[in-house]
């Protein structure tokens, strides 16, 4: 292992117990940790948009393909800087205008085709598929619960009598939803202590053991 | 005091003193907890192994450095997959932060195991700002959105390119994210060019895609660290993710004992009785 390899190892593993000393209490070195990762992260994001947005598409097609009508994107781009006065901040407008509208377009057929088409598809399952008994009896309960579900949500009438009872039956399938998503969560987060301990045991102490 | 109410009154640094001790014992004595494979991994398996031999695919690092742990692993089972299958891979990223270099690491080390050759046998294309019109564009032309590769040579100087135009050529896309991207890989790439695609992703996210493989628009699903080992196992190559199940397995039970002791405390000191007014 070269000097400077192992000079970023230890750094690392320095970064990572100075975040984790919050655990114990708030402290200096945890700041520090903080923000220097605040910090590089900002500046690395800046320096990787300046490279692959204004030069890579915009400064070098014109400069060197002779792509002159990439001005007109490029104007629109400085515009949204003009938020920062008062005097002129209406100006911003128009790039938004057209972010707004390319947005509404290019999401309004895959959000249809790509999401919710799919996913009525995948709820309207045939009782009589081929999949048998328990099959059916799973389609018949996804069926409830999106129905169910949906009624909950639904706040234009007051929840009483057969709504009510329908809403409920929806608040079961949702806490079933959150709860798997708990779980799942609580892996998450288990799994990056897991990736830092990993590391600070098989890397580091491994390193010079 | 009882014994619940001092237990309430535990400062909460004991708690977390007993995670990181069920953390770090698994690794300093390995335990073996069994790991079993999921249809939604198997699947993910078999679509991969059904691929022809030296197919092109695309492996995409939509994940931060912050969720390495369970992504990566991921990624590299993924590259030594396609690698043991002949496949030329193509990878990408659409998030900023640390996506490109990840790429380039995982796929020169895991590329060298098995003696690839860049410009041959894998090309990283890097990042582009701008997911959306990325996506949408490389479906007329991967060209055209990314002229050059992640190092600045163009596309047409690397021999795996002449062969690969747009999805049409690409016979399976892995998303490996932690961030909203793998929404849009699926809505517009998918539903948009027919390419079947696995997804890899963190824990947190795993619950809200197997919608997506119940309606069959994703052909397989890797759910955070547990996903990545079932992975790791099906390609008979154990890796992080497979050694950090221990301790994983540890802290859940410990999570699971620390719920049933919060309850019954809950119960036995009559707090649920004063909270319902009897």
């Amino acid at each position: 292992m070269s000097g400077i390899e192992i000079f970023q190892m230890w750094l690392v593993a320095f970064l990572t117990l100075a975040l984790f000393s919050f655990l114990y209490k708030d402290n200096p070195i945890y700041k520090l940790a903080e923000h220097i990762f605040a910090g590089l992260t900002t500046g690395y994001q800046v320096g990787l948009i300046w490279d692959t947005v204004v030069l890579q598409k915009l400064w070098d097609p014109m400069i060197y393909d002779d792509k002159w009508w990439l001005l007109i994107p490029g104007l629109l781009g400085i515009l949204m800087f003009s938020r920062f006065t008062s005097r002129y901040s209406w100006l911003s407008r128009i790039p938004l205008a057209f972010v707004m509208g390319t947005t509404g377009g290019v999401f309004l057929t895959t959000q249809l085709h790509g999401l919710v088409l799919p996913a009525m598809k995948s709820t309207m399952i045939p009782l009589g598929g081929g999949g048998g008994f328990a099959e059916a009896i799973l389609a018949v309960i996804v069926v409830v619960g999106v129905i169910s579900t949906l009624i909950y949500f639904y706040f234009s009438k007051e929840h009483s009598g057969a709504l009510g009872v329908t809403a409920k039956v929806g608040i079961w399938f949702i806490m079933v939803s959150f709860g798997a998503h708990f779980g799942y969560t609580v892996m998450g987060r288990v799994s990056l202590l897991i990736g830092r301990v990993q590391f600070l045991i098989e890397d580091w102490i491994g390193s010079f053991l | 005091m009882t014994i619940w109410e001092k237990l309430e009154q535990l400062d909460r640094r004991w708690i977390y003193l007993a995670v990181a001790i069920a953390v770090i014992i698994p690794f300093l004595v390995p335990a073996k907890f069994p790991i079993s494979v999921s249809p939604e991994a198997q699947s993910f398996y078999d679509n991969v192994e059904a691929l022809p031999d030296s197919s092109v695919v695309m492996l995409v690092f939509d994940y931060y450095p912050s969720t390495m742990a369970e992504t990566e692993p991921m990624a590299i089972a993924g590259a030594r997959h396609f690698f043991s299958k002949d496949c030329r891979i193509i990878t990408l990223s659409n998030i900023p932060l640390g996506g490109p270099s990840m790429a380039e690491e995982v796929t020169r080390r895991i590329a060298a195991e098995y003696g690839k050759e860049y410009g041959i046998d894998y090309v990283n294309l890097g990042y582009k700002y701008g997911y959306v019109s990325v996506l949408k564009g490389m479906g007329l032309s991967i060209e055209s959105i990314f002229p050059t590769d992640n190092s600045g040579t163009p596309l047409s100087e690397l021999p795996m390119m002449d062969s690969v135009t747009n999805y049409e050529d690409v016979k399976f896309i892995f998303e490996v994210a932690d961030n909203a991207t793998a929404d849009y890989w699926i809505s517009i790439v998918n539903a948009g060019y027919g390419v079947p695609m696995g997804v890899g992703m963190t824990a947190v996210m795993a619950p809200k895609f197997y919608s997506f493989f119940g309606s069959n628009q994703i052909v397989g699903l890797l759910g955070g660290m547990k996903g990545a080992a079932e992975y790791e196992i099906l390609i008979n190559h154990e890796g992080s993710a497979t050694r950090g199940m221990g301790a994983q397995s540890l802290v859940h039970l410990l999570i699971i004992a620390l719920v049933l002791l919060g309850n019954i405390g809950f119960f036995a000191s009559g707090k649920h009785r004063r909270r319902i007014g009897k």
